[in-house]
């Protein structure tokens, strides 16, 4: 805890890293993720023919395939509304291909404060982890959102 | 390409992507993504927004598209992008990238990468990390 922050950060990443909270499957079919791919500017054809021997979802078409839930329950009230969109980090373990049936599972990766001219602001980041039917890590998408305190 | 093609300080070619609001709305379908925000000026300025924004995670695509173009074959191992400010449809975005690292080890190059508006204001930055096929 710090003058700054009013928030025990320390005590919430000590309870809340790394617990598993929500977990969905995912279907990703072939017309949405070429659609997504020519949407996007996409020439390679690994994206956009469903014929081709490497064809594959774009890579960052996880960050779509979120949880319904954001926070665990019971997570403490940080700020007020859902914050602000942060940014979104893609891991890229193994190509996604059509018709896989994807497992995701969401858990609070990180938990952190920055202090600037407007304040001090917490990040919080969601991360889902995506596994295939074989249960081959396929990718990992960390959401990141701020919100003010 | 090859990873011995790579330098660093290489800058991939300039581009400027497709933000008409037919491609928008091409990606809100693909991506499930229905809100007024992303397809309508005026339902964006009423929530305190420029005009209708183009989605965060399209940009991203829009960025990987780029990559994919620039080194045919490549694989993307890692994306990370910031969003700093709201990048609005229909308006000319410039998006940059450079080789600002590379790894003999790995055979993986990190790119630093950057999409800015018409007025010249910074809307994303991110990096990623590459390999060749090569």
């Amino acid at each position: 805890m710090s003058e700054e922050n009013p928030l025990d950060l320390e005590a919430i990443r000590s309870e809340w890293l790394g617990v598993e909270f929500d977990e969905r499957t995912f279907e990703p079919e072939a017309s949405r993720m070429i659609a997504w791919a020519e949407a996007c500017g996409e020439t390679d054809p690994r994206f956009l023919d469903e014929n081709h021997p490497d064809f594959q979802a774009p890579p960052n078409m996880t960050t779509i395939f979120n949880s319904g839930r954001f926070l665990p329950e019971g997570f403490p009230n940080i700020g007020s509304g859902f914050g602000i969109d942060g940014g979104k980090t893609v891991e890229c373990l193994a190509p996604i291909r059509a018709g896989d049936v994807l497992t995701g599972t969401a858990t609070i990766a990180d938990v952190f404060d920055k202090t600037g001219r407007s304040g001090t602001m917490v990040f919080i980041v969601q991360r889902m982890t995506f596994s295939n039917q074989s249960g081959e890590p396929v990718s990992v998408v960390d959401w990141k959102t701020i919100r003010g305190i | 390409m090859r990873f011995e093609d790579v330098e660093l300080g290489d800058e991939l070619p300039v581009e400027h992507p497709d933000t008409s609001l037919p491609k928008i709305e091409q990606w809100c379908e693909a991506a499930d993504q229905h809100f007024a925000r992303f397809v309508d000026h005026e339902a964006a300025k009423a929530e305190g927004l420029p005009g209708a924004l183009v989605p965060g995670i399209m940009s991203q695509g829009f960025l990987l598209a780029m990559i994919h173009r620039w080194a045919p074959g490549c694989t993307v191992h890692k994306i990370d992008t910031v969003f700093r400010g709201p990048l609005v449809i229909e308006t000319e975005l410039t998006i940059t990238g450079a080789v600002t690292d590379t790894d003999d080890e790995t055979r993986m190059a990190e790119i630093d990468l950057t999409i800015a508006t018409e007025e010249g204001r910074t809307g994303v930055i991110g990096t990623a990390l590459v390999s060749f096929a090569g």
